[in-house]
């Protein structure tokens, strides 16, 4: 199945847009997903170093199965 | 999380109460010089739903660690130098833990929050800066 992933931060600047659809198998962890995620970014996946996945309610583990709703990948941060 | 300038004289009031002796407040602005660089404006790029649990979760944090009440806010968009990017109230009996409770809120939003900065220079490229990675937190 096709999930959407959005992108944050530096990774807007890969050229990718804001977000990338990802085919997953059905119940599929964060740790796959990431996997996923530095194959569509290719030459760019270096700049996955240190992110992590998100809902709109918490980060998750390698090892979370990805749960419905939206997700996010999510740089290293720096508000304040 | 807001597009809109910030007020942190209403975060004071909202943190304002009889009870209370004492308001700290911590208002962030952009910095005009980073690293040697002379800085135009900061974009501030920001995922929405979590950074607003966050921010809640960490005033909780603050409010159960300390007798205080806190209230915050940060932007998200472009801003010029000088703008206020952050804005934290702390009321509480005495000082200390109004200080107190300031200080861990925006160190935890630091650490905690999903946003990202990119400085824009007078001259040469912008650049997005290093920040600290995120980690599931039990709860």
């Amino acid at each position: 199945m096709k999930r959407k992933i959005e992108l944050y931060g530096r990774l807007r600047d890969a050229g990718l847009g804001s977000s990338v659809a990802v085919e997953l198998p059905k119940a599929a962890t964060a740790r796959q997903a990431m996997s996923a995620l530095k194959s569509a970014f290719g030459a760019k996946a270096p700049l996955l170093a240190g992110c992590a996945l998100a809902t709109g309610d918490e980060v998750l583990s390698p090892s979370d199965e990805l749960p419905d709703g939206r997700l996010a990948v999510l740089p290293p941060v720096c508000g304040g | 999380m807001t597009a809109s300038r910030l007020d942190p004289a209403a975060l004071c009031r909202a943190v304002s109460s009889p009870k209370h002796g004492a308001v700290a407040s911590f208002v962030g602005t952009v910095r005009a010089v980073h690293a040697g660089r002379r800085v135009k404006a900061v974009s501030y790029d920001c995922f929405v739903p979590l950074a607003e649990k966050e921010l809640a979760r960490i005033a909780a944090d603050a409010e159960k660690r300390w007798p205080v009440r806190v209230a915050v806010a940060h932007r998200t968009g472009r801003l010029s130098v000088g703008t206020a990017s952050v804005a934290i109230a702390a009321g509480s009996g005495h000082r200390a833990e109004a200080f107190e409770a300031c200080r861990f809120v925006i160190e935890e939003i630091k650490r905690r929050v999903p946003v990202w900065k990119k400085e824009h220079y007078f001259k040469g490229d912008g650049r997005w800066l290093a920040g600290c990675a995120l980690h599931r937190t039990r709860r």
